[in-house]
């Protein structure tokens, strides 16, 4: 053959391997994405209502701009719903590239949302490399998010845990399970209240209530079956009903949300409080918010458990520098700084005994006061769609 | 007869910069509610009769009792000095912002607040005690929160009309005519000045009620919960993440405008049927003995309502741990003052955001006023007062989706839009009496003596209007400063304005730091008010009393 037209005939055949569509890098290997997140700027949608999270974001920021070079602008939102509002806006808007979303913390029914409407870029978290530390076994919430399979469209973050405190000095026997709860607001009527649904942690409480009082909690984890739901469910009333005469204000007002029942407690209204995160507590003693005599505690038989996680919107117009820093985000050092008790203190998402002996020296095992005594087994949320009717049934019983 | 004064055709220009954007975004804020789907489902919820009564009950209770007390003030106060020391602190009254107001009040009342821990000793409570002194199921707290927020408002529009030039001169003939008629002052106020200021005070009164009507931060904080407002509710559907609740949303929001358009006709009719029946009473002849004189109560009430909010504010910045029932905390801490002013970037962002919209909004409103004949004012109304009827959630979320068209979301220029056109109504209502009541005879002769139109606005209108200007900047620099939702929607979230994160801190519930940022919320339009004042003391004593007495100063 000529050799010009070898040439030309070699080059054509080369072309299909030139990837330089941003598409394609952002589904190219890690290098290359690594490449084109140099220098990016991306807008991280987080809830912003505790300063000991903002600033752990700063010192991400701080780090991934000394490696990468890479600018983190923490966009503050008071609610993940409105980052769901503008990306579902954005793409009815027709607006498929330059999203102003690059990264949004979420679960649960935000994720769902989410998936069903096609808003997520993805799958990307299982291509990430630190993802091969994350404990998939150990903690299986990492791939179910509300019994919705998470399918790589979002990355786990941290872990949750349904979890009790209240001032050790006051209260003399921590409820261990929500029978000895109900008791306990029996003796102490008026110490105790839960957040309304549907506030996200009066809803884990109802689910809470809900799976400790069923006879099998199988029924739960499969979507919600309209014809069973009344009688499923009728325990959960019935603990309620009895519950409310002994509660704040007599049931007829509830707390605005979990940050009001912390408030309430400083403040000695209320004996005991609850929340998601395991070392909340230890948090607040550390701030000076709460007395150093707080203890927290979590139910024998188990409390909810579930995962929050990082997700990358369709239109994102900064992809790789989010999957950047989300791999920056599952790496030791930054998951045990998000850890540490003085930092931010969220459980790891990490197999922390798989990692090797110098990752795993990062992990401080200090033990400071508030924090949880004795583990639970975490119950795995029931499937999201029990979420809406529960929430209807408990309105329509309480809430007018 | 001299000829009607026309328009010139430069009036397009303002009318079209503001009309043209408020129009589109309106529409496409309420578009989503026209939609059976919606209203059916907005029906059907449970909470309904019960959101619409509170909400109605709570707007027109607040409404009436700020009417009422705004009334008596005025009659029994308005020619003795408290009065005039009442004008002084109307303004600063007026920058604390509605928000923070609301927080600072919880922080007072509620049952682990100084006042039950003052009262702790002598009820013998070791714990708080389990009142629902906030966010009681009967709304009192947000109508009294309302009420002593909407009073200076009130009060200030009744002071700016009494203002006016040649008013003031006006009221003392006429109460000096029905003195010698035999009339007590009181008798006099009622029977002869309140049926001709009343209808002057309309559009502020109908502010009022919109605004109690569709109010969401006050009722947050300080409303009913089981349900909540009506407002409250709609707020939650829009920014819900179910499509069809935001559906719903906007139909409950469309259905609180209806309610405030019935509202008004319903006390226009009332006052048209009550107008011959008043007459007859008050024409009768009788001539009620003047009651005695009392010290006024309301006026150093209202002063001091304020001055405990502010103060309850700062002592919950301050403090650590605070255990009830101790007076002070165990533990000072100024941490929350510390992250607050480290947040430079914060308040430059407020700043320059509100200065540069409020210096648009008076640009329009000046400009509206420069092209127009007074006339048009009426016509116009309805337009200027759209933005403060319609509820605020409805707007904004109008506002982004034409950003969102325009792809000026997440831009300063989107965000400097959205609030110029918040600002711009609320300068025009203020400027508005000052600028139209300046006598026309100083541009005559300016132009008489060969002046160009140019030269005489610089030269002699406007330096001659400093002050009403000034105050009008001040005002639309507070509006924007306390603009929420359009900076989250607008902006994309990526400008952060003391009012933002004084609201996520407090979805956080870190008490302390929201009040300091609801402090310095409060801060820089008391600030800027300030200014104003200043400026307008300044340049009436440069102008000498003739000067000032055209204005109305």
């Amino acid at each position: 053959m000529h050799p010009t037209r070898r040439r030309l005939l070699a080059a054509t055949a080369a072309l299909p391997a030139l990837h330089w569509s941003p598409r394609a890098a952002a589904a190219g290997d890690w290098p290359t994405i690594e490449r084109a997140a140099r220098g990016q700027t991306v807008y991280f949608n987080a809830w912003a209502g505790s300063e000991r999270i903002n600033a752990y974001l700063q010192w991400a920021g701080a780090e991934v701009d000394k490696r990468w070079g890479m600018k983190l602008s923490h966009v503050k939102i008071a609610d993940t719903a409105e980052a769901v509002a503008r990306v579902r806006a954005e793409k009815r808007a027709g607006r498929d590239m330059h999203g102003s979303v690059d990264m949004v913390w979420i679960n649960g029914e935000n994720f769902l949302a989410m998936k069903r409407e096609g808003l997520l870029f993805g799958p990307f978290a299982e291509r990430l490399p630190n993802y091969a530390h994350v404990d998939t076994s150990g903690k299986p919430t990492t791939r179910i998010d509300f019994s919705e399979p998470v399918e790589g469209m979002e990355a786990p973050w941290g872990m949750a845990q349904l979890t009790f405190f209240g001032d050790g000095q006051r209260v003399a026997q921590p409820p261990h399970s929500v029978a000895a709860l109900l008791d306990f607001a029996r003796r102490h009527p008026g110490r105790f209240t839960y957040p309304k649904p549907p506030d996200f942690h009066g809803t884990t409480f109802l689910k809470q209530v809900l799976l400790e009082t069923a006879a099998d909690r199988a029924p739960f984890q499969k979507p919600i079956a309209t014809e069973g739901f009344a009688a499923l469910s009728a325990p959960l009333w019935a603990t309620l009903d009895a519950l409310h005469p002994s509660l704040w204000r007599q049931g007829r007002q509830f707390a605005q949300h979990a940050a009001a029942m912390r408030q309430m407690l400083a403040d000695g209204e209320l004996l005991i409080a609850f929340t998601f995160n395991p070392n909340e507590a230890a948090n607040e003693i550390a701030a000076g918010r709460l007395p150093a005599s707080v203890v927290s505690w979590q139910h024998d038989g188990g409390t909810i458990g579930n995962t929050h996680f990082l997700a990358i919107p369709f239109n994102a117009s900064a992809k790789e520098g989010a999957q950047v820093l989300i791999d920056f985000l599952l790496s030791p050092a930054a998951q045990a700084r998000k850890a540490d008790i003085a930092v931010w203190g969220d459980p790891t998402v990490l197999a922390v005994d798989r990692l090797d002996a110098a990752q795993r020296s990062l992990f401080t095992r200090a033990v400071a006061p508030g924090m949880v005594g004795r583990g639970a087994p975490a119950l795995p949320e029931p499937h999201a769609s029990w979420v809406e009717p529960l929430e209807r049934e408990w309105t329509r019983r309480y809430g007018q | 007869m001299s000829r009607v004064p026309s328009a010139d055709p430069g009036w397009l220009v303002p009318a079209s910069l503001f009309g043209v954007p408020l129009g589109a975004a309106l529409w496409l804020g309420v578009s989503p509610s026209l939609d059976a789907a919606a209203w059916s489902r907005l029906w059907q919820d449970s909470q309904l009769p019960r959101a619409l009564a509170l909400s109605l009950w709570t707007g027109a209770a607040s409404t009436l009792i700020a009417a009422t007390l705004t009334v008596l003030i005025v009659t029994h106060g308005a020619a003795t000095s408290t009065w005039r020391r009442l004008q002084a602190w109307l303004a600063p009254m007026l920058a604390v912002p509605h928000a923070a107001f609301a927080i600072g009040l919880a922080l007072l009342l509620m049952p682990s607040g100084p006042i039950a821990r003052l009262l702790a000793p002598l009820a013998g409570w070791r714990e708080p005690p389990d009142v629902a002194s906030v966010q009681d199921p009967w709304g009192l707290a947000l109508i009294a929160a309302l009420v002593l927020k909407e009073l200076p408002f009130l009060l200030w529009n009744v002071a700016a009309q009494l203002r006016r030039a040649g008013q003031a001169d006006e009221i003392t003939r006429q109460l000096q005519l029905a003195a010698t008629l035999g009339y007590s002052p009181r008798s006099a106020w009622w029977r002869v000045l309140w049926p001709q200021l009343l209808p002057r005070l309309s559009l502020p009164l109908l502010a009022v009620w919109a605004y109690a009507l569709t109010v969401v931060d006050m009722a947050i904080v300080l409303g009913p919960t089981r349900p909540p407002t009506l407002a409250v509710l709609a707020w939650r559907w829009l920014l819900d993440a179910d499509v069809a609740a935001n559906r719903a949303g906007a139909a409950a929001a469309l259905l609180l405008c209806l309610c405030v358009a019935g509202g008004a006709f319903m006390a226009i009719a009332a006052m048209r049927a009550l107008h011959p029946l008043l007459m007859r009473r008050w024409t009768r002849g009788d001539r009620p003995p003047a009651p005695a004189r009392r010290r006024p109560l309301a006026t150093p009430l209202l002063g001091s309502a304020y001055a405990l909010v502010v103060l309850a504010l700062v002592f919950v910045s301050l403090a650590g741990v605070w255990r009830f029932p101790d007076l002070l905390p165990a533990q000072w801490d100024t941490r929350n003052w510390r992250t607050a002013l480290d947040s430079a970037s914060t308040l430059g962002t407020t700043t320059l955001l509100a200065l540069l919209s409020a210096a648009t909004g008076v640009a329009l409103a000046i400009g509206w006023m420069e092209t127009t004949p007074p006339h048009w004012d009426t016509r116009a109304a309805p337009f200027v007062f759209a933005p403060m009827l319609v509820p605020g959630v409805l707007l904004a979320g109008g506002l982004y989706q034409l950003s969102l068209s325009l792809r000026l979301d997440g831009s300063w220029v989107g965000l400097w839009l959205a609030h110029s056109l918040a600002a711009a109504p609320y300068a025009l209502v203020s400027l508005a009496p000052a600028y139209r009541a300046l006598d026309p005879r100083y541009e005559q002769t300016a132009q008489a003596l060969g002046r160009g139109r140019l030269a005489t606005l610089c030269r002699v209108k406007w330096p001659m209007l400093l002050a009403p200007i000034a105050a009008a900047f001040a005002v639309g620099f507070a509006v924007s400063v306390a603009q929420f939702l359009s900076t989250q929607f607008v902006g994309a979230g990526r400008y952060a304005t003391l009012t933002t994160e004084a609201l996520t801190l407090a979805s956080g519930g870190q008490r302390g730091l929201g009040a300091a940022f609801a402090l310095l919320q409060a801060l820089l339009p008391a600030m800027v008010f300030a200014i104003a004042w200043w400026l307008g003391h300044v340049q009436a004593r440069r102008l000498g009393a003739p000067g000032a007495a055209a204005v109305g100063a």
